[in-house]
């Protein structure tokens, strides 16, 4: 036999019952909404900065210089799942730099100091080389200069960092000035799903 | 000290002697026999580069060891195979829980050390194939930083394990039982006495002389180093692919150099030029 149910707690089970109706539909309508959307975005396996066999070469700037945005919508972003989390990271250093005192390069690559390098739990100051160090990139100082995406490349690095439009950023030319601009054709329009796919973030949808 | 390129040993293809798609390890045999591992085969070189035998693996080789009976070990993923000299296979070893990606294999006189690139370590097995112990585990980052995917290692003629541990640009020294005994090396982006990029070296291998051949990757080179870990010679740069990384590098009883070109597929021979060893 059930236990008879207060009011009170009734009324926080409706309650409950509500919000994720609720979150539910939301979920749903921004998905629905978002399927059919067409967007910019950049497919890491065709930008030069991060496609695989070009290296040696200067990286690519036309994502920056040619974006009708201000500072440009595209940022670097760095996929933690893949960052080797280096203690001497060739996106941050410039790793041709001359050694400085404390054994590390003593020049930072990024030319707008966007990148932030934070050590994972605590450096033991006799060998700081024995840790993990975290690599984090400020969006508001980036403007996808590409730099730090063609030093993380292999066989430098692990690939981790990769261009990306911001869709908070960018605002949907129907024609793009970087698609023009780009010799890789690297810049498409695609759905949703696919855009996030190709730009190294999800499955294939 | 210096070496010059003077063979060039299998390559991309189908054929005999050919890799398709993956050239990973070398080693060679006490009679100067090169030893190559990559696709799922081994291909037998003698010392002139002429293919002498090769033979098919369950799956894609990463690691080659010949003892000096002539058994061949095969490091793969998850399991070594064993092989008679004639390459027939006399038996297999799987360990899931600690056989992750071998990427090296080494042997010594009552043991076969594994290198292990999915947990970061080197396992010390008996020659039945049990586990005896780990080796460069205790450490704040449990292991060894290998963020381009391979260890490598190579042990000296008195029993001391050299590792490569690139993530700290060094190599380190243990012994069997898992004592850290030393370590050399530092970053530096400009001077070859140093190891540059975010991890270097990536493949080591000791020779005549107890000299330390070490290989790095972006841009590629192969190095000789003194037992102190005092840089002897630069061995090459610009003749590899500046794409390749990983390069498994091995040396004979002549002191000839071998280095494989991951992205060619092939194995570039160096050696000493006249009156190098008199000067070093």
């Amino acid at each position: 036999m059930s236990e008879p149910v207060s009011r009170r707690k009734a009324l926080k089970r409706l309650a409950r019952g509500a919000a994720v109706v609720g979150m539910g539909g939301t979920a749903g309508y921004l998905m629905q909404k978002a399927q059919g959307q067409i967007v910019w975005q950049i497919d890491s396996a065709k930008c030069l900065n991060s496609r695989l066999g070009e290296v040696g070469i200067k990286a690519c700037d036309l994502c920056l210089k040619e974006c009708v945005v201000s500072q440009s919508a595209v940022r670097a972003v760095n996929e933690f799942s893949k960052c080797g989390r280096c203690y001497i990271c060739p996106a941050y250093y410039n790793v041709n730099s001359a050694v400085g005192r404390d054994g590390l390069p003593s020049e930072k690559l990024c030319p707008r100091d966007a990148i932030a390098r934070k050590p994972i739990g605590e450096v033991d100051p006799s060998d700081p080389a024995n840790n993990f160090y975290e690599y984090i990139i400020d969006e508001s100082k980036c403007d996808g200069c590409g730099k730090c995406v063609m030093a993380c490349k292999e066989p430098a690095g692990l690939g981790s960092i990769q261009l990306r439009v911001r869709h908070n950023l960018c605002v949907n030319c129907n024609s793009c000035a970087i698609a023009i601009a780009c010799p890789k054709a690297a810049l498409m329009q695609w759905e949703v799903p696919k855009a996030l796919f190709k730009s190294g973030v999800s499955t294939p949808p | 000290m210096q070496f010059r390129q003077v063979q060039v040993i299998a390559g991309r293809g189908s054929g005999a002697g050919k890799f398709a798609a993956a050239l990973c390890s070398i080693c060679i045999d006490r009679q100067d026999h090169l030893y190559a591992a990559g696709d799922s085969q081994v291909a037998v070189f003698d010392a002139s580069g002429s293919l002498q035998k090769r033979w098919s693996l369950s799956q894609p080789a990463s690691a080659i060891a010949v003892a000096d009976d002539g058994s061949v070990y095969a490091g793969q993923s998850g399991q070594i195979e064993i092989f008679d000299n004639a390459g027939r296979l006399t038996n297999t070893w799987r360990d899931g829980e600690h056989l992750g990606e071998v990427t090296a294999i080494g042997l010594v006189r009552d043991a076969v050390l594994v290198a292990d690139a999915r947990d970061r370590c080197l396992r010390r097995y008996s020659k039945a194939g049990q586990l005896i112990n780990n080796i460069g585990q205790d450490n704040r980052t449990n292991g060894f930083l290998i963020p381009n995917g391979t260890l490598d290692f190579s042990v000296d003629r008195h029993g001391m394990i050299h590792a490569a541990n690139p993530g700290k640009h060094r190599v380190e020294r243990y012994s069997c039982e898992g004592q850290l005994a030393g370590q050399f090396g530092h970053f530096d982006g400009r001077d070859p006495a140093g190891f540059p990029g975010c991890c270097n070296p990536t493949n080591i291998t000791i020779g005549p002389l107890d000299r330390i051949y070490v290989t790095e990757k972006a841009g590629p080179r192969a190095k000789v180093l003194d037992s102190g870990g005092n840089l002897l010679a630069v061995i090459a740069t610009d003749v590899f692919d500046p794409a390749c990384k990983n390069m498994d590098i091995a040396v004979d009883s002549r002191g000839r150099v071998y280095v494989v070109d991951t992205v060619k597929l092939h194995i570039l021979v160096f050696e000493a030029q006249a009156g190098a060893e008199a000067e070093a």
